[in-house]
C-alpha cells in the first residue's frame, strides 16, 4: 500500500477512536466540574478578600489572585481528569466488551492506544480552552476596571506621563497576557505528559485504582526529579552511601518526567513573561512523552490476551 | 517475543530515553533559572512552617496559590496585631512567590509601619519595651525590603521604597546614625533613578535626600537645578532647598537677590521659607532661612508677634520623648 494512504488510514482510524473516547468521557458528565471552575473564578472576583492594599496599589493585587485561583485549579482539575480518565478507559472498555469488537476487526493496536489517548487529551484541552475563556474574560474585564480607576487616582494627584505609563504597563502586565495564555498551554503539556503515562500504567495494570494511586504517586514523585538529578550530579562518586545515593537518583532521574519544568506558570503568575522559545522546549518535551509512553504502552498492549 | 522479554525491552527503552532526555532537561532546567522563571528552591525552614499545605505546593504551579492563601492569614494576623506571626507569614510568603512585589512591599510596611505604629502608641507596655519594639519593627522592615532588593534587584519601585522608609522623619531615629540614613537613602533612590523604568518622584526625593546630609550641599545644589530643569514642578520643598542651597554656596551674598532668583514672588517665599524653618522633623537644612524671614517679614510688614521665628518649633522625632516612663 502507499505509504502517505496508509498514514492516511492510520490517521482515520484513531481520528474515529478519538472522537469515541471523547464523546465516551463526556457522557460521563466530566464538564460539570466546569460549574465548580466558575465558582471559584467569580469567588476570587467579587468576594471582598481581606488584603492589604494602599490607595496606590488597589485592585492590582485581586488580578494576580484570580491568575493564582485560576491556574491552580485548572492545574488539578487536568491532572485529576487526565489520570482518572486514562485509567477508565482501558477497564472500561473490556467491562463493556467495546474492546473485543474493536480488536476483532483490522486496527492495529497502536492505533487503538492513540486514539483513546487522544480523546483523554481532547477533552482535557476542551476543558483548559473552556476555563481559558472564562478565566481571561474575567480577568480582562477586572483589569479594565483596575485601570480605570488607578488611571482617575493618577489624573486627580495630576501624575507625569511617565509614572502614568509605568502605573499602566504594571496593571497590563497583571491581565491577560500572551504569557498567561502560555501558562495555560504549559498546563495541558503536564496533562499530557501525565495522561501518557498513566496510559502505559494501564497497559499492564490489573485495575484502574492502581493505576490512578501510582500515577498520582508518580506525578508527585516527579516533582522531585529535578533534585534527584541534581544530586546526582552534585554528589561525588564514591563508594557506601554516596554511590547507593546516587544510583537511586540516576535512577529517578531516567525513569520520571521532571514535572518542575512546567511551574512557570509561577512566574507567569507573579507576571514574568514566558518567552516564546521556551514554551518551543517545553512543547518538544511534551511530545516527547507523548510519542514514547504511546509506543511504550503498544510494547506491552500489543500481544496482550484479553 | 514473550510477555517477559516485552517488559525487558521496555524497562530497557525507558532507561535509555531517559539517559537521552536527561541533557535536555537539565539544560532546559538552567535555561528557566536563568531567565528567573523557576523559583528557587524551598528552604526546610518554608517546608516546616507550611507543614501540610507542603505537599499541595509539591504538586506543582501552586506555590502562588498557597501564598494567596497565606497572605489571607497574614491579614488577619494583622487585625489581630500579632507582629509576630504575621512577620512570619510574611517570610514564608515570600519564600514562596519571590518575585511579587507587592508581597515584599506589604510585609515591609506591615513592620515598619504598623507593627512601629503599634509599639509607638500601645500605652499598656513599658516605655522600654515599647522603644524596642518599635525599633526592632523599623529594622525588620528595612531588611525585608533590602531582602526583596536582591531577590528582584530589576524592580525600581522596591528600591524607592526603601528610599522613603530610609528617610522617612519618623522612623530615621531608629536607624542610629542620621546621616548616614539619608545618605542610604539617596542612595536607594538612586539606584531606582540607575535602573530605568522608576518614577519621576525617584530623583527628587534622591536629592531631598541628598540635601540632608551634611558636606553634601554644592552636590545636591548641582542636582537641584538638574532636577529642576527636567522636571519643573517648583513645589515648596524644592524652592526652599534651592534657597537654603543656593545660600550656603555663598553666606555673603545678598539674599534679597536670592530670594528674586528663586521665587517667583515675596508673598511665596514668605510662605516656602517659614514653612521650611517650621519643618525641624524633617530635619531640612536652613541656612540663610532666618536672614531671608527677617527679611521678608519687613518687607511684608508682618508684626512681630506674629513673626514664625517666635513660634515654638516642635522637636524632631527622638524616641526618648515619645518612650520616656509616664510621670
Amino acid at each position: 500500500m502507499n505509504p502517505l494512504i496508509n498514514m492516511l488510514s492510520h490517521a482515520s482510524r484513531i481520528g474515529v477512536i478519538a472522537r469515541h473516547a471523547f464523546t465516551q468521557l463526556v457522557r460521563m458528565k466530566v464538564f460539570y466540574f466546569l460549574a465548580f471552575f466558575a465558582v471559584i473564578l467569580i469567588g476570587s472576583n467579587f468576594f471582598d478578600l481581606p488584603q492589604h492594599e494602599g490607595p496606590e496599589s488597589a485592585g492590582i493585587n485581586i488580578l494576580r489572585s484570580i491568575k493564582s485561583w485560576s491556574l491552580g485549579a485548572m492545574t488539578l482539575f487536568s491532572v485529576v481528569l487526565s489520570i482518572v480518565a486514562t485509567a477508565l478507559l482501558l477497564p472500561k472498555d473490556v467491562e463493556d466488551r467495546t474492546l473485543y469488537t474493536i480488536l476483532a476487526k483490522p486496527v492495529p493496536r497502536i492505533d487503538y492506544l492513540a486514539g483513546k489517548l487522544i480523546g483523554v487529551l481532547l477533552l482535557v484541552f476542551v476543558s483548559l480552552a473552556l476555563m481559558d475563556v472564562l478565566m481571561t474574560g474575567i480577568l480582562h474585564l477586572r483589569t479594565e476596571m483596575v485601570l480605570a480607576d488607578q488611571m482617575a487616582v493618577a489624573e486627580a494627584r495630576n501624575w507625569p506621563a511617565q509614572d502614568v505609563a509605568l502605573l499602566k504597563s504594571d496593571i497590563l502586565a497583571q491581565g491577560p497576557t500572551a504569557s498567561l495564555q502560555g501558562a495555560v498551554f504549559s498546563v495541558f503539556l503536564r496533562a499530557t505528559i501525565i495522561a501518557s503515562m498513566a496510559m502505559l500504567i494501564s497497559t499492564f495494570s490489573s485495575s484502574t485504582l492502581f493505576t490512578t494511586i501510582i500515577s498520582f504517586l508518580i506525578y508527585f514523585v516527579g516533582h522531585f526529579q529535578a533534585d534527584a538529578r541534581a544530586a546526582y550530579f552534585t554528589h561525588e562518586a564514591g563508594t557506601g552511601d554516596g554511590f547507593w545515593l546516587r544510583g537511586v537518583a540516576l535512577l529517578i532521574s531516567l525513569v520520571l518526567p521532571d514535572f518542575q519544568l512546567f511551574n512557570v506558570i509561577d512566574a507567569v503568575i507573579e507576571g514574568q513573561v514566558l518567552p516564546l522559545l521556551i514554551l518551543g522546549k517545553l512543547t518538544l518535551i511534551g511530545l516527547f512523552y507523548f510519542v514514547f509512553y504511546v509506543i511504550a504502552s503498544w510494547l506491552v498492549f500489543a500481544r496482550k490476551e484479553f | 517475543m514473550t510477555q517477559g522479554k516485552r517488559y525487558a525491552v521496555l524497562v530497557l527503552a525507558v532507561l535509555v530515553m531517559g539517559a537521552v532526555r536527561l541533557p535536555f532537561e537539565r539544560a532546559l532546567n538552567a535555561d528557566l533559572r536563568d531567565a528567573g522563571l523557576m523559583p528557587p528552591e524551598l528552604e526546610v525552614k518554608t517546608s516546616d512552617r507550611i507543614g501540610q499545605t507542603f505537599s499541595a505546593v509539591s504538586l506543582g504551579g501552586l506555590r502562588t496559590l498557597v501564598a494567596t492563601f497565606l497572605n489571607l492569614r497574614a491579614f488577619s494576623f494583622f487585625t489581630e496585631q500579632r507582629w509576630a506571626d504575621v512577620a512570619d507569614t510574611f517570610d514564608t510568603i515570600v519564600d514562596l512567590a519571590p518575585r511579587t512585589r507587592y508581597y515584599w512591599d506589604t510585609g515591609s510596611w506591615h513592620q515598619s509601619y504598623n507593627a512601629a505604629s503599634y509599639y509607638l502608641y500601645e500605652s499598656k507596655l513599658p516605655g522600654l519595651r515599647r522603644k524596642l519594639g518599635w525599633r526592632e519593627s523599623i529594622l525588620k522592615g528595612r531588611d525585608f525590603l533590602e531582602r526583596g532588593i536582591r531577590n528582584n534587584p530589576e524592580d525600581p519601585i522596591l528600591r524607592e521604597r526603601l528610599g522613603f522608609l530610609l528617610s522617612d522623619s519618623n522612623k530615621i531615629a531608629a536607624f542610629g546614625d542620621v546621616n548616614k540614613a539619608y545618605e542610604a537613602s539617596y542612595d536607594a533612590y538612586m539606584s531606582a533613578v540607575g535602573i530605568g523604568n522608576s518614577r519621576w518622584l525617584a530623583k527628587r526625593f534622591a536629592l531631598y535626600s541628598l540635601a540632608r546630609v551634611p558636606g553634601s550641599e554644592r552636590e545636591a545644589l548641582a542636582m537641584a537645578k538638574e532636577v529642576r530643569a527636567e522636571q519643573g514642578r517648583d513645589t515648596p520643598t524644592m524652592l526652599g532647598l534651592l534657597y537654603t542651597l543656593g545660600y550656603h554656596e555663598d553666606p555673603s551674598q545678598s539674599v534679597d537677590k536670592l530670594i528674586d532668583s528663586v521665587f517667583p514672588s515675596r508673598e511665596v517665599a514668605y510662605e516656602v521659607l517659614g514653612g521650611l524653618w517650621m519643618r525641624t522633623r524633617d530635619r531640612y537644612p536652613v541656612y540663610g532661612v532666618a536672614r531671608g524671614i527677617a527679611l521678608l517679614e519687613a518687607e511684608l510688614k508682618v508684626p512681630a508677634e506674629r513673626s514664625v521665628l517666635k513660634q515654638e518649633l516642635p522637636r524632631p522625632m527622638i524616641p526618648e520623648d515619645y518612650f520616656a516612663p509616664k510621670k
